[in-house]
């Protein structure tokens, strides 16, 4: 079954510095996977290359089954720096990615549509200003708007909710569930986040990077069924075993990491 | 007459009026900032007139008075008006044709590496060369001295406007480039919806540049061979030694460049409203 992003022995280098090596990971079409990782452990390259921004050096990257050479509508990316442009109102920054997607659609529809799609992320008040009015949450909401309207299969999301507090946060995790959960077929998302607790509560899976050179460190399964209750997470055992098992990880590649500096 | 001092004193009057402002504190300071943003204009109009009266400076002196100079301006209005309207024939032209092209240009030069390589060196050598010395040879080549004047209006303003749109889409920033990727913009879409406007405040500055020598340059074109516009107004009565009326001519072509800059300035303010 060839469906969904596969790395086989995927590596990057920036310059002379190794950032991936060795990478290998499946990720069957339709699956949630949350992507971990120390600050620096290469988590936005990984996005980046698996959305076609840059070629990998070593290895093979493949989209259901066809190497990835470029860029794609297929493979929608929330950027970690959510980069709108500036220059157009939010909703212009969503009717370009709409008018990209569905080049047959109207504008008059595709405005409409865009303002749908802000709505379901509480920007409705936020329509026709400029992203530099926005606050860092609303501008991230937004480029989330955009991400959703370009309809892609694959969404490559890089700290989507950093900047968000922790109402919003909640509110958009369960939305962003509800989205992925809806869709047929099924979305793949891979979602990076430095939250353990969101990992686990998102995630089918998770994967966890570590540091000079980035590679995969631990590959779990969340073993928990869905529909999820955010409340109950926290009671169920294997998944306090499962966190602490990531944040064991997660300070033993930093510890590691400052012992070799 | 009266008028006349009103005219050229305008900026005191200015000055004293009134606030309605609530707050006294607020009141004094808007007032004390406006003085000061006229105050060189008022020391230097009375260094004029007291130069003007108290040296001895004959009777044909190259420093009319205030006075004589408003005089002078008012009965010149209705030519000065129609050099105005014979040097904007060149300028408007020149200066609108090199934006165009400047930009366009500078666009696609500087978000390729392969044209930057072939363009590059050549607008290196190019670009310095003082736009004044191709003047006598333009008014040789092209059949009429307004279409020599537009050209020289046009290279003088193009460089500058150019080699900043050069600047400016070489400047994109990394996350416009890659979104404009994501989105699968086309190379127009692109240059239209991302490069340009992303350019602007680059653009902007090389056309403020691009229109303040493109004055120089249309002046300086009018000594040439014109026989209407705002520098051959001043060369005009300079050669007749009336000199009320050349520094009438002085004055008015220096405020009709100030009101094209600040047009300029308006409307890049209208347009990167969206900077921060
Ligand atoms: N454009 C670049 N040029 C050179 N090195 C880079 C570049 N971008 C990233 N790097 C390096 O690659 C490594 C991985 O960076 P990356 O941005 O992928 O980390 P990350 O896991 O996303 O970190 P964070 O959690 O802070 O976002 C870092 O060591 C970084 O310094
Ligand atoms: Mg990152």
């Amino acid at each position: 079954m060839s469906h969904g992003l596969k790395l086989e022995g995927v590596g990057f280098a920036y310059k002379a510095t190794q950032v991936l090596q060795d990478i290998n990971v499946s990720i069957p079409e339709g699956q949630f996977v949350s992507l971990l990782g120390a600050s620096g452990s290469g988590k936005t390259t990984l996005l980046r290359l698996a959305a076609g921004l840059d070629p990998v050096d070593s290895g093979r990257l493949t989209w259901n089954g066809a190497p990835v050479v470029g860029p794609s509508l297929e493979r929608g990316v929330v950027f970690q720096d959510y980069a709108l442009f500036p220059w157009l109102s939010v909703v212009d920054n969503i009717e370009i990615a709409i008018a990209k997607a569905k080049p047959t659609v109207r504008k008059a529809d595709r405005q409409a549509e865009a303002g749908k799609y802000l709505r379901d992320l509480g920007l409705e008040a936020a329509i026709g200003r400029y992203p530099g009015e926005l606050s860092g949450g609303m501008r991230q909401r937004a480029a989330i708007a955009r991400a959703l309207a370009l309809g892609s299969p694959l969404l490559l999301m890089d700290e989507p909710f950093g900047a968000l507090d922790p109402v919003n946060r909640a509110r958009l995790q369960d939305l962003l569930l509800e989205v992925w959960e809806l869709a047929t077929p099924r979305k793949t998302i891979v979602f990076v986040t430095h939250d353990v607790d969101e990992a686990i509560y998102l995630g089918d899976r998770l994967v966890v990077l570590g540091s000079s050179p980035g590679r995969v460190i631990a590959d779990l399964q969340v073993p928990l069924e869905r529909p999820r209750e955010r409340h109950s997470l926290l009671d169920s055992h294997p998944l306090q075993a499962l966190r602490e098992q990531v944040a064991a990880t997660l300070v033993q590649d930093t510890l590691q990491r400052l012992k070799a500096a | 007459m009266s008028d006349f001092i009103a005219l050229v004193n305008l900026p005191v009057p200015a000055a004293t009026v009134p606030a309605s402002a609530a707050e006294p504190g607020l009141e004094r300071g808007w007032l004390s900032r406006a003085l000061e943003s006229v105050s060189v204009w008022i020391v230097l109009l009375l260094a004029w007139w007291v130069a003007s009266v108290y040296l001895p400076l004959g009777d044909n002196p190259l420093l009319p008075s205030p006075l004589i100079t408003a005089n002078a301006l008012w009965d010149s209005l209705p030519e000065l008006w129609a050099g105005t309207l014979s040097s904007l024939t060149i300028l408007i032209p020149g200066f609108a044709l090199a934006t165009l092209l400047g930009i366009v240009s500078g666009l696609a030069v500087g978000t390729s590496a392969r044209l930057q390589r072939i363009f590059l060196p050549f607008a290196k050598v190019a670009g310095p060369v003082p736009p004044t010395v191709y003047i006598p040879y333009a008014i040789a080549i092209l059949p009429t001295f307004k279409l020599s004047a537009i050209f020289v209006v046009f290279i003088g303003a193009f460089w500058p406007i150019f080699q900043n749109s050069v600047a400016g889409a070489h400047a994109l920033e990394q996350s416009y480039r890659d979104n404009a990727r994501i989105l699968g913009l086309t190379r127009f879409e692109y240059q239209r919806r991302v490069v340009f406007p992303a350019a602007l405040p680059h653009i902007f500055t090389g056309m403020a540049v691009g229109l303040a020598f493109s004055f120089i340059l249309l002046t300086v074109a009018e000594l040439f061979g014109a026989n209407a516009g705002l520098g051959r107004f001043v060369q005009y009565y300079a050669d007749f030694a009336d000199y009320p009326k050349m520094v009438a001519g002085i004055l008015y072509t220096g405020l009709v460049t100030f009101l094209a800059m600040t047009l300029l300035d308006r409307v890049r303010r209208r347009s990167l409203f969206w900077l921060k």
